[in-house]
């Protein structure tokens, strides 16, 4: 279902979905764009091309308490998550939640994810490339299904796709905002929004081949070279929409024998990573951990599911210090040279 | 997609998969200097019962405030009720682990991963070759196939271990040796006793007393420490026996047992819900393994 | 659960390490009620100098009546626990480790002064002379990280302390990357445990956490280098904090492919 919204109303609709939950958005303050929760639409900047962390951060937090313990057992601490509406949020990132929903909602359900997922309603809006993005060529720069609801900014009006029941229930909380009026202008303006967006992209990105590349180039020294250049500070695997590793600790109370089983965001490119006790470590070179993440990413991913695992956000090009992200990467094994 | 030759079994599928159920330490001895034997029991005995696996999968356990990682069951399903461990202390779980006494609880969840894949495997020949601790999930499958005796070819059990006193299970072993439905094979590296009734020499060298085999019709199950692979591994090609009918169970760091926690991650492969049982014919496929306990020279 | 006995000394350092534990306010009784604490000269005056459970070591040494006082706690306890970045990596005073000219450095200060203390040496970490269990670093600790070891070994369970670099941290509280702006940070060869304080500031990571278990020294050289930063202030800075940690490591850096083309 497609409907239409003047452009001014949005900011009484978000103010009336506010009802059902808290209102999160992207805002800005200077450089650093992040999802935050807000009270109003004019707190958020929908012209931002990225959040610094994409919202997985909202369903699944860096660090978080499973359970609770003492000498009788574990208990699990769910059910303290509120109900949350996220505005703004891009179609790669949706397909980003799509993966990490595959990986966590589909065979042993998490149920942490599961109840975060569930008690937070996606509302997507069209975005403005630039020059990192590469949604282009992940084909994740369109998104059809994933989100509640997605509003298309035309100019004048959104275009605004119903995704979900639930997103539904919204439009009916004010329903005298939308209109089922759409002519054939609004279908010219979406063709012409189409090819205006898939014209914006200027990223030297193309993973066609991948996976027979990485095969081919798997023992190149091009890797080493790149790995002689990684700070292993695992900001990539942090800021990308589709890293789902984590580590598990017990921490205790002072003087007692309770306490919590807490659980945070882990990275491959740590050393720790793939230590077993006893010493061994199964990716002690740094040049391994690189190839673990850059063939999950673009060629164990596409030979399990029939699509890469990166969805062309561009925050490992805004993020890694040393230039090392899936598009230098690509670009290195394919060409067996490493760029500037 | 390239398809596992590991047939997946179907899993229960509880509420919250990773919350761990007490279990009650209920025996607990050395079997080595530094591996201990532990016998658990569930708290909730209908829990004891229900608990059903397959030889191969293992468990992740939970020292309270300490943290959890994986062990492989050494007990087999066709006893049920307990479950049975041999732990190596080697980190600072299992040195918690090894200061609980009997009748101290621990947290178990599981089973997880795919076990062996007893269903294609019977009928046929069974060679087991074990290495130093590589017995602790392959003792699960000698006790299995020999309690279904009936529904197994020919048996036999080969394990190496560096000196008399670090051979798990050595008496258990030792007494199998008076069946005469099983050709159980031990060797040591070095007899440093003086009073070893059995070989001397290394686990391959006890491939010249199995005569002939039936190749096409074996399955082989392999554990063991990495340069034991490579040597192994050579040997079974060399018999003929299948790639695909080489069995081998890996090891990694794993931080939730079910898919999640990306650790335990070979390429596409995830060792807790793919594994830890592959066949040889997987491992070759994984780039990431070979010069490291996997041969290249092999695949040639 | 019995408690352990504790022991809590100071060597070369400011004292912030022992101060910060006095400043654990809310959770101070717990501690002191969780553990039996024989000796901490900068918390009570009754103190008893026998065996001991754990001792927990703050400050570089730098004298030989230091290290003789480190050896005799070392006898007595059953696990030593070096806490701060002086006493696990050397802290500043150790920012020459692996240059030599002690000699002439220690001149240049006292002259000939008459020295009544005892003979001084390059000041080291704790483990430069004796077994250390663990290592809570900072600068000073941090409450929460020292808390959480100590409730863990009061419970006879081993303490968890992240292994790696504060970047995950600074991710995690969503900062944008100092490093990627061009500007110096330490983050990639400091370990986490702060909580990421200083980027969450817009300040960039000065390392005092020490360095982390997996440093690439070279990559962050040659990045700095490339964002305009001299040899000499590079080094300097991570020495500053890295002590023992990175001395060797600085000393082999490696030029970049693109150097070594351009001195051929």
């Amino acid at each position: 279902m497609i409907l239409k919204m003047k452009k001014e109303d949005l900011s009484a609709f978000l103010e009336t979905v506010k009802e059902w939950g808290e209102l999160w958005g992207p805002t800005r303050k200077g450089e650093r764009v992040a999802f935050e929760r807000v009270e109003a639409l004019s707190q958020m900047d929908l012209k931002a091309a990225r959040t610094i962390i994409p919202p997985k951060k909202l369903l699944y937090p860096p660090r978080f308490t499973m359970f609770d313990f003492d000498d009788e057992g574990y208990v699990e601490r769910t059910g303290d998550v509120p109900n949350r509406i996220l505005f703004g949020i891009h179609p790669c990132d949706i397909h980003g939640i799509q993966i990490m929903d595959t990986m966590f909602l589909e065979e042993y359900k998490d149920p942490y994810y599961a109840e975060r997922r569930e008690k937070t309603l996606l509302l997507g809006h069209s975005c403005i490339p630039d020059e990192k993005c590469m949604c282009f060529a992940t084909d994740t720069e369109f998104i059809a299904e994933g989100f509640d609801l997605f509003f298309t900014d035309l100019k004048m009006f959104y275009l605004v796709w119903v995704g979900s029941s639930r997103g539904h229930d919204l439009v009916r909380m004010k329903p005298e905002l939308f209109s089922r009026d759409i002519g054939k202008d609004d279908i010219l303006n979406y063709t012409e929004y189409r090819k205006w967006k898939t014209s914006q992209f200027s990223a030297n990105a193309d993973f066609t081949g991948m996976p027979d590349i990485f095969e081919l180039g798997y023992d190149s020294s091009i890797l080493d070279e790149l790995a002689e250049k990684c700070l292993s500070c695992g900001q990539c695997t942090m800021v990308c929409p589709t890293c789902n590793c984590f580590n598990v600790v017990d921490e205790v109370e002072l003087g007692s024998v309770e306490g919590t089983r807490d659980r945070f965001w882990d990275s491959c490119m740590f050393r720790e990573y793939s230590l077993v006790a006893g010493g061994h470590n199964f990716r002690d070179k740094r040049v391994d951990r690189l190839k673990l993440w850059y063939t999950h990413k673009l060629q164990a991913y596409i030979g399990e599911f029939g699509e890469p695992a990166c969805v062309g956000c561009g925050r490992c090009v805004a993020t890694c210090p040393v230039d090392i992200n899936v598009v230098t990467v690509a670009n290195a094994l394919r060409e067996q040279e490493v760029g500037k | 997609m390239r398809k596992l030759c590991v047939v997946l079994e179907d899993r229960e599928v509880q509420d919250n998969p990773y919350k761990p159920e007490m279990w009650r330490i209920v025996r607990r001895y050395p079997l080595t200097n530094d591996v201990n034997f532990f016998q658990a029991r569930s708290v909730d005995v209908d829990q004891a019962l229900r608990m059903n696996y397959l030889p191969g999968q293992f468990v992740m356990a939970s020292v309270l405030g300490e943290g959890e990682a994986p062990f492989s069951i050494s007990s087999t399903p066709s006893r049920p009720g307990l479950l049975e461990f041999c732990i190596q202390r080697v980190g600072t779980l299992t040195e918690t682990l090894f200061s609980l006494k009997e009748n101290q609880t621990v947290g178990l969840r599981g089973p997880y991963g795919n076990g062996f894949p007893i269903d294609k495997m019977e009928g046929k020949d069974i060679l087991i070759v074990a290495g130093g601790l590589g017995a602790a999930p392959l003792r699960s499958l000698l006790l299995y196939v020999l309690d279904n005796r009936d529904r197994f070819g020919d048996i036999a059990y080969l394990h190496g271990a560096r000196t008399p006193g670090e051979m798990l299970f050595r008496e258990e072993f030792l007494q199998l040796k008076e069946r005469d439905d099983l050709n159980c094979l031990l060797t040591v590296d070095k007899d440093d006793t003086g009073q070893w009734p059995e070989r001397v020499g290394m686990v391959t060298d006890l491939f010249k007393e199995l005569g002939g085999i039936d190749a096409k019709n074996t399955y082989a199950a392999v554990c063991g420490p990495p340069v034991m692979y490579k040597f192994v591994m050579q040997r079974l090609v060399k018999l003929d026996i299948p790639k695909h009918q080489i069995l081998m169970t890996l090891e990694r760091r794993m931080k939730c047992g079910v898919g999640k926690c990306g650790h335990c991650a070979i390429e596409y492969l995830y060792t807790c819900i793919d594994g830890p049982v592959f066949t040889y014919w997987d491992v070759l496929h994984m780039k990431e393994l070979i010069g490291k306990g996997v041969s290249s020279d092999v695949i040639a | 659960m019995s408690s352990p006995k504790i022991g809590v000394y100071g060597f070369t350092g400011c004292a912030g390490d022992q101060l910060m534990i006095l400043n654990c306010e809310n959770q101070l009784v717990d501690l002191f009620g969780a553990t039996e604490i024989r000796s901490f000269s900068m918390a009570k005056s009754d103190n008893h100098e026998g065996e001991l459970d754990v001792a927990f070591v703050e400050g570089s040494i730098s004298t030989e009546e230091q290290l003789e006082h480190l050896k005799d706690i070392r006898k007595r306890a059953k696990m030593l626990i070096a806490i701060g970045t002086c006493a696990c990596w050397g802290g500043p005073q150790a920012m020459k480790l692996e240059e030599g000219g002690f000699e002439k450095r220690y001149k240049g200060v006292y002259g000939n002064a008459k020295i009544t203390v005892s003979k001084a040496f390059e000041a080291q970490p704790v483990d430069a002379f004796v077994r250390v269990e663990l290592k809570i670093p900072g600068c000073p600790i941090d409450k929460s990280e020292f808390l959480g070891a100590v409730s863990k070994l009061v419970a006879k369970r081993h303490p968890y302390l992240y292994r790696f670099p504060v970047c995950a941290e600074c991710k995690w509280k969503e900062n944008p990357c100092i490093l990627w702006e061009g500007k110096f940070c330490a983050g990639p060869l400091t370990k986490a445990g702060c909580g990421a304080v200083c980027p969450s500031h817009n300040m960039p990571c000065v390392g005092c956490w020490g360095p982390t278990d997996d440093l690439n020294v070279g990559a962050e050289y040659n990045l700095l280098k490339e964002k305009g930063y001299g040899p000499d202030e590079i080094v300097q800075k991570m020495k500053k904090f890295g002590g023992a940690g990175v001395a060797k490591l600085v000393k082999e850096i490696k030029p970049t492919a693109k150097e070594k083309e351009a001195n051929k």
